[in-house]
């Protein structure tokens, strides 16, 4: 099936209705994160949590993995 | 999923280093994990957020709910997340080096269809992003201001006015208006704040 592109940019929309693929999913990780920057900080992770004390037992004292960086996206 | 699939995908899963990408495949592979067992699953909260928004938001732990049956006895559970060499229970297990929480029914008051993500294990199906949205403005207001949840909303409108998400405006704001929410001018102060901070046109204004 073929994907449905947004008008600005050929980026696949996620749609209402059926499924999205990996593929598609994916290429559109850059945009959306780009997107998000623009009207919030890069990363929101809480601080903090209910889960802190088994997350930062898990992940090395962090609350978990670090984010990829929007240029590797 | 054979035994030796499951190890492959726990393997793959254990080694991946990109939050986001490891949180999708593991819900990937407990979702159809929990299919062959006649159990939908739901991914929800900030993991759902994160696959709409790329926002960078979701910590250690994967929050599903059931969709069907509405509720699973805890030996089910156990069973099944024991074939994914699962620890604890029986609400949260480690998983692959990382916590999956099975939070029980899904809250859903959205009538817009379940987004569903191809993913490299079998099918993620996610929360309605109307659902999301609402819900985290609510959150960011009461029972009082909290900007993280601000900040997810923020992210999610502008995904969907960048077309970068399908939303249903109207679906949103009927939701908003709904007694369960009572945000309506909250949501719609947002929306416009940021429509007006990407250029874009107010679906609430147009």
């Amino acid at each position: 099936m073929k994907s449905r592109m947004n008008s600005e940019n050929p980026i696949p929309i996620i749609p209402k209705g059926r499924p999205i693929s990996w593929e598609d999913w994916l290429k559109g990780r850059r945009a959306r994160r780009e997107t998000g920057n623009r009207v919030a900080p890069e990363i929101i992770r809480r601080p903090s949590s209910s889960s802190d004390q088994r997350l930062r037992k898990l992940f090395n004292g962090e609350r978990g993995l670090p984010f990829k960086k929007t240029e590797d996206l | 999923m054979t035994s030796a699939a499951i190890q492959r995908a726990l393997a793959d899963i254990t080694a991946e280093s990109d939050a986001t990408l490891k949180h999708l495949k593991l819900a990937s592979l407990v979702s159809s994990v929990f299919r062959e067992h006649g159990v939908e699953l739901v991914v929800v909260g900030g993991s759902a957020i994160e696959f709409y928004t790329e926002g960078a938001y979701i910590s250690g732990d994967l929050d599903l709910c059931l969709i069907s049956p509405a509720r699973l006895d805890v030996r089910t559970r156990q069973e099944i997340m024991g074939r994914l060499g699962a620890k604890g229970g029986p609400r949260s297990w480690e998983v692959a080096d990382q916590f999956v929480d099975i939070l029980g029914e899904i809250e859903t008051l959205a009538q817009t269809p379940l987004d569903e993500l191809q993913a490299p294990y079998g099918m993620v199906r996610l929360v309605s992003p109307e659902d999301l949205l609402v819900e985290r403005v609510l959150i960011s207001v009461y029972p009082q201001r909290y900007e993280p949840a601000e900040f997810c909303a923020r992210k999610l409108i502008a995904a969907a006015l960048a077309g970068h998400v399908e939303v249903d405006w109207k679906e949103a704001r009927r939701l908003a208006e709904r007694p369960e929410y009572r945000i309506l001018p909250v949501l719609e102060k947002l929306v416009d704040e940021v429509s007006h901070e990407l250029g874009k046109p107010d679906p609430y204004h147009s």
